[in-house]
């Protein structure tokens, strides 16, 4: 049971980090996520790369739709106009470091003129202005071909510092993962300030944040561009990641995955979109070992199956995770840790 | 400026628009009755296609059984969405239906792949092909049976709301869910109803698409377009529905003629992005509005 | 209170679930001696059709190969998961057995792939990869240094139909010829290059039709082809939809066009499913058709092997092909281990470079050579109401 834990002034209060338990809990993290490559296997590292850039996609997402409450249906096609981005920015020269802050922006630029005149509507209207987004951004990216290459999709060299080429996971991974965590950092930070509870609070009620004098255009116009440059950021990285930009990477079904990673993870919290991401992730992996083992065990063409056996797990799980846990696996969490806290007595 | 060719195009794509509008009426029911928009609309319409296949070409049986085995299915399908999957997230924001619908369409589309396969399947040729001729302008047999048969199913669905007990209740329960539980209308019951109609003119929808087409479980992303297609006819607005689905039908066909076929598919996007800028509620719809 | 504290335990709970769950079964490493050949084929998803015979007939080749004592005596262990034709997913496996097993050759499943690898492979410099994609880019030394295809470049395959059609002609007047295809890389690769050879040999492209690739209205685009009335149709791009749709269209409008198709639509199955509307039809296949009458060797093989598995696709030409990847990368591996090298990239692609009018046993009906990494040869073949009839000798490009 925790206990002596008390805040005596509203900055330790706010702190991300309050007790000293915490902090070098976090210390005990940086070390590993430093040395995993180091000890992990060279696909394990492939996948924890992937994991940041998901991460890094999923808190845009989650500040627009969790905290904000805009259902975005084109987060991939943001990324994409980030790949893309730094694609461009690559043939013209541009390191990394200044490439993919580019990135970040183009996305937002887009991210602004998406939103302008679909933010004026809501809900619903507002999920098909960005399903239209997704298919005109797609459509961009097919037909523009001087400066996408077309179907053929670019090519992105890889990052490099000053000579140094950051090719292969493990030199990309520090590029990636110190990325994520900064970011995710500041996705965190970002609910601590006014800008941050001036979105959660037109997620709850945005007639009545109107009245408090929270302009509802400004905020949700904000929103939607940071949650665009995050995921201009993560499709930039996709780009160093991946090495090539094509169309169909970025697709409607890659949208759907992330809004299916917040939800499962939890709308509205840093570690709802971290444990979201990771889960998301996680699940094709133990999904082909189980048809693996499958196909030891006798069971002939188990793989052919494996295609739809994932639609169908993706499927269950997102109505699964809204039906019985509509809070995600966040909240799955909290109340272990409820437990924990309050044990020996009952919750 | 070609006139002859302009009005053979113009004449193709209002058409076509028939198929739209029947797809447009299942999501329109859909919100109607239970102000949800059915993102899986297209997975509805696939799997009926499938069972068809399935009874029709599969087992061999004539098409008019084949087509009733189809429906009977596509009813149970919804009957059962609409009891395990929408019913347990009534009153949920918007954002959980609007995922829960996508990931039951993902189930679907993962459940066909599996069954049948992602190949392409042949449906045999349901429609009589014969071109129809008007003057110079050839108008392929297809079309305009498929035309046909939208309308007439769009004219039963409108008189049977307007005409019959069933239908007047499904409108009542959908415009005020209390008081028609006050006038001992079964409001569940007609829930289940209007989901079971949207499958069934998704299905029929899906026939026509894959006979004239072909049948593989990528059929539903043609009703993605047509969820465009309502937002400018009006979510609730079956008359907007129609309507939408010809206007949307026939700047397809002038696409593909003045600009060609890639951009086919990006017009109703276009237009949905045009129009919620002018009038977002839809040329037909209902204005929400909003009380704390 | 916030919730960093508990970052760590959930971080290292999933990397430690993970590395337990996929640790133990997957991290079989290739025994000495044995020769890995890795695979990421697409037996599901659009490609199936295609991907299904090639995995099989790769898979097949290896069990027979090794039954004849593998290649310079060492065994072969052929390793595939299926890519669902989704590039990050074939991206994906191809890290992970290249992590796993180091095998010097890679089967992949598209272009998309071949270019996305490119990098890693010209980096790690310890492998050859193939695939089913005839992209004219794929077919360059010096942008694509370790990548081969079986067969010729679609722009090629455009080509014989090209010159089919030229020939054709009876008097000075040449055919005229649309083009038919998808908005995709498959679809669109070959088209400039098709368009510049119709200019050389004076046949003049009346009509270019782009279509979403699979099941599409194509009412409207009929009416664009009624207008042109073409003497041929090139289709590239599809898999079969709705090449058949086109066709019965363009019958019942009065056109008397002739459809013409690369690879991807000429195989039995494929032909079978267009029913009576394919008669007439004409195509372009690099390899011998499994019911061809003329018996070789190599297909007396393929079809003793193949049919010994019940449902085996062994008929298709995509287990041809598979079959033919195997001889290939045979040869690689077999000259490079003779000439007493190392199986590195740079020593493969001399091998690869060195076959030089090499006799396939009847894949292919003249010996061939791999230039620009592609193998130019090819036959024209034409759809009859009963089967599909060699429509010409075999033609090799270039």
């Amino acid at each position: 049971m925790r206990i002596g834990d008390f805040h005596a002034s509203y900055r330790h209060d706010e702190a991300l980090f309050d007790t000293r338990v915490q902090r070098a809990w976090f210390a005990v993290l940086v070390v590993a996520l430093l040395a995993f490559p180091f000890v992990g296997g060279a696909y394990f590292v492939y996948l924890a790369c992937l994991l940041g850039i998901h991460l890094i996609s999923a808190a845009g997402l989650n500040i627009m739709t969790g905290y904000t409450g805009l259902i975005s249906l084109g987060h991939a096609a943001f990324m994409g106009v980030g790949c893309y981005t730094v694609a461009v920015a690559e043939r013209a020269g541009i390191p990394f470091y200044l490439a993919l802050p580019l990135a970040g922006c183009a996305s937002a630029v887009i991210g602004l003129v998406v939103g302008v005149p679909s933010l004026r509507i809501k809900g619903l209207y507002f999920a098909v202005a960005t399903l239209a987004a997704q298919f005109v951004l797609g459509f961009v990216f097919r037909e523009w071909e001087s400066v996408t290459g077309g179907v053929r999709g670019a090519n992105v060299p890889a990052a490099s510092l000053f000579g140094f080429e950051l090719a292969g996971d493990q030199r990309i991974y520090f590029l990636i993962v110190p990325l994520a965590v900064v970011m995710l950092l500041g996705a965190r930070n970002l609910f601590r300030t006014r800008v941050g509870r001036a979105f959660i609070a037109i997620r709850d009620r945005d007639i009545s944040a109107e009245v408090l004098g929270i302009s509802l255009f400004h905020y949700k116009l904000l929103a939607f561009a940071i949650g665009s440059f995050y995921a201009g950021v993560a499709g930039g990285l996709w780009g160093y990641f991946f090495r090539v930009a094509t169309p169909e990477l970025f697709g409607l079904p890659l949208s759907v995955f992330y809004l299916a990673a917040i939800i499962v993870g939890g709308l509205g919290s840093i570690l709802g979109t971290i444990l979201g991401a990771t889960f998301m992730t996680m699940v094709p992996e133990l999904l082909r070992a189980m048809v693996g083992w499958a196909q030891a065990l006798g069971v002939q063409d188990a793989s052919v199956f494996l295609a739809s056996i994932r639609q169908v797990v993706f499927g269950l799980l997102i109505v699964g995770f809204l039906i019985f846990e509509p809070h995600g696996l966040a909240e799955m969490w909290r109340r272990v840790r409820r437990f924990f806290h309050l044990w020996p007595f009952r919750t | 400026m070609d006139w002859l060719l302009l009005a053979e195009f113009s004449i193709v794509g209002l058409l076509s628009g028939g198929v739209l509008a029947l797809i447009a009426l299942g999501f329109v029911l859909v919100y109607k009755g239970t102000r949800v928009v059915n993102f899986a609309m297209g997975e509805f319409m696939m799997v009926g296609a499938y069972l068809f296949w399935t009874t029709h070409v599969f087992l061999n049986l004539p098409w008019w059984v084949a087509l009733a085995l189809t429906l009977v299915g596509i009813a149970l399908l919804g009957a059962v969405v609409e009891r395990f999957v929408l019913r347990p997230l009534a009153g949920q924001p918007v954002i959980s239906i609007v995922m829960a619908t996508i990931g039951l369409g993902a189930v679907l589309h993962g459940v066909a792949e599996a069954v049948w396969g992602g190949a392409n399947l042949s449906l045999p040729q349901l429609l009589p092909r014969t071109p129809f001729m008007l003057g110079e302008i050839l108008v392929p047999g297809q079309v305009l049976w498929s035309f046909a048969l939208a309308v007439a199913l769009i004219a039963g669905f409108t008189a049977y709301f307007h005409y019959s007990k069933g239908g007047v209740s499904m409108r009542a329960a959908a415009s005020d869910p209390v008081t028609a539980y006050a006038m001992g209308i079964d409001v569940r019951g007609t829930q289940r109803r209007t989901w079971i109609f949207a499958g069934v003119t998704g299905a029929v929808a899906g026939v026509i698409v894959a006979s004239m087409t072909s049948l593989s479980p990528t059929l539903g992303t043609v009703a993605l377009g047509v969820l465009a297609v309502i937002i400018l006819g009006g979510l609730d607005s079956i008359a907007g529905a129609i309507v939408a689905g010809l206007i949307v039908g026939w700047l397809e066909s002038i696409t593909v003629a003045f600009v060609g076929g890639q951009a086919r598919d990006l017009v109703p996007y276009l237009v949905v992005l045009v129009i919620l800028m002018v009038r977002p509620y839809g040329l037909f719809g209902t204005r929400d509005i909003e009380r704390l | 209170m916030s919730t960093f504290d508990r970052r760590r335990f959930i971080g290292s709970g999933v990397a430690a679930a993970s590395a337990a769950a996929l640790g133990a079964p997957l991290r079989v490493f290739a025994q000495s001696g044995e020769i890995v050949i890795g695979a990421a084929p697409p037996i599901t998803g659009v490609f199936a059709f295609a991907g299904a015979g090639l995995h099989a007939g790769l898979g097949d080749w290896v069990e027979w190969k090794n039954a004849q004592g593998g290649i310079a005596g060492r065994k072969l262990r052929y390793v595939a998961e299926d890519s669902s034709y989704k590039v990050d997913q074939s991206v994906a496996i191809f890290k992970k057995i290249v992590a796993q097993h180091k095998p010097p050759v890679f089967y992949g499943d598209s272009t998309g792939w071949a270019k996305a690898i490119a990098p890693e492979v010209s980096q790690l410099g310890s492998l050859l990869a193939t695939g089913p994609s005839f992209s004219s880019d794929l077919a360059d030394p010096a942008k694509a240094p370790y990548y081969f295809m079986p067969g010729p470049t679609y722009s090629g395959q455009i080509e014989i139909l090209l010159e089919h059609a030229s020939r054709s002609a009876a008097g000075a007047t040449k055919p005229s010829v649309a083009f038919v295809y998808s908005d995709t890389e498959f679809g669109r690769d070959p088209i400039a290059a098709g368009k510049a050879k119709a200019a050389k040999l004076g046949i003049p492209v009346v009509l270019e039709i782009i279509t979403k690739p699979g099941a599409v209205d194509v009412s409207a685009e009929m009416i664009k082809l009624r207008r042109a009335k073409p003497d041929f149709v090139i289709f590239h791009g599809y898999v079969l939809a709705p090449i058949p749709e086109f066709i019965r269209q363009m019958r019942e409008a009065g056109l008397s066009s002739r459809g013409m198709g690369t690879i991807y639509s000429m195989d039995k199955t494929t032909i079978d499913q267009m029913g009576a509307v394919g008669a007439g039809f004409l195509g372009v296949m690099p390899y011998r058709y499994s019911f061809d009458s003329q018996k070789t060797a190599t297909m007396e093989l393929i079809r003793e092997v193949g049919s010994r598995k019940p449902g085996n696709p062994w008929q298709t030409t995509f287990y041809t092909q598979g079959w033919l990847v195997g001889m290939i990368f045979d040869q690689v591996i077999g000259r490079t281990l003779s000439a007493k090298k190392e199986l590195t990239g740079p020593n493969m692609k001399a091998a690869l470079e060195s076959i030089n009018k090499w006799d396939t046993g009847g894949i292919f009906g003249v010996p061939i050579s791999l230039k620009s990494h592609a193998i130019p040869v090819g036959r024209t073949y034409l759809v009859t109401g009963k089967s599909i009839e060699p429509a010409s000798d075999w033609i090799t490009i270039g």
